[in-house]
């Protein structure tokens, strides 16, 4: 996991920094139910195979709406698929997008044991893509 | 790549996605350098005013988001706020020019598509039916309808199979996953 560089003391009384690396471990955040379509993406995963597999998963009919979920710095690439997606339907798919925060827990420990924890807020987007019904 | 330098980029101008917007809205533009303090500092003064009652957000590349993030803490300031999302592509136009103008380097134009957004918050109620549409207080309105769905046919099913089957439910394990844990 990825280890901090020994905090500098701001200033001589104003914060009780401590001269300890601390090894820093992020929780995994907690994940929505998963239904069939729903798909998060990240950004380890090739982005040409992330958007095969959605254009897979609407492809293949089973469902009439799939749905994208991405935190954070995924945020950028859920949009990119979602859009790309559109643009080679022809018209044919629509998308509804809704924001929410997912809150980070950061666990920190010492060598010594004394774990302590940091919750962060981070941005998630979830977008529905779907067919439009034909009217 | 390396004897080239950005000089300029034009943004081509596109209509919003949302239509229908009064003309002296307040638009935020989050820019990848705005600094999120003053653009709340900004927008929360402005809507806890009565006078506002919509503002509008927009982002593009690596803007978008710093553009949620703004999004998500108006939210959290100002309860009961109706929020509509619209994804977009916008068009934009680089100019490269050569650093060191060697003979033979022309200066390129590169035109990209940024990913943008553009999220209006209001104090009235809006279409419920438009796309990317978001009621106050929930994120989950894509999928908790289809979620309700599938726990009713999974009750439905596993009642239909307790004659049979283990019968009852398995503490701890949810849909799909084996109930067998690792040792720790």
């Amino acid at each position: 996991m990825a280890e901090n560089q020994p905090l500098a003391p701001a200033s001589e009384g104003a914060l009780d920094m401590d001269q300890v690396e601390y090894t820093l471990r992020k929780r995994l955040p907690r994940k929505l139910p998963k239904r069939k379509n729903d798909i998060y993406v990240n950004m380890k995963t090739d982005f040409k195979a992330q958007l095969a597999r959605c254009q897979k998963m609407l492809d293949s009919g089973c469902f009439s709406e799939i749905c994208i979920h991405g935190l954070g710095l995924a945020i950028n690439r859920a949009i990119n698929i979602a859009l790309q997606l559109q643009g080679g339907s022809f018209g044919a798919l629509q998308i509804a997008a809704n924001t929410s925060t997912v809150e980070l827990v950061d666990d920190l420990e010492l060598d010594e044991g004394e774990p302590l924890t940091r919750t962060r807020n981070n941005s998630a987007i979830h977008i529905k893509v779907f067919h439009t019904l034909p009217k | 790549m390396e004897n080239y330098q950005k000089t300029k980029i034009t943004e081509l101008p596109c209509p919003h996605p949302i239509a229908n917007l009064p003309k002296d809205i307040i638009e935020m533009k989050v820019k990848e350098g705005s600094k999120i303090r003053n653009l709340m500092g900004y927008a929360i003064g402005k809507m806890e005013s009565a006078s506002t009652t919509e503002i509008l957000f927009t982002g593009t590349g690596k803007a978008v988001s710093k553009a949620i993030t703004c999004v998500e803490i108006m939210k959290r300031r100002l309860k009961g706020l109706h929020q509509i999302t619209k994804l977009f592509y916008k068009q934009v136009e680089e100019l490269w020019e050569p650093i060191v103008s060697e003979a033979g380097l022309d200066s390129l134009t590169v035109k990209r598509n940024l990913p943008a957004i553009c999220i209006l918050l209001s104090k009235d109620t809006l279409h419920a039916n438009e796309p990317g549409y978001q009621a106050p207080g929930s994120f989950d309105a894509l999928w908790i309808h289809s979620l309700k769905e599938e726990a009713l046919t999974q009750r439905k099913k596993r009642r239909g199979g307790d004659g049979l089957g283990k019968g009852g439910k398995h503490p701890g394990s949810g849909r799909g996953e084996r109930p067998k844990k690792s040792r720790s």
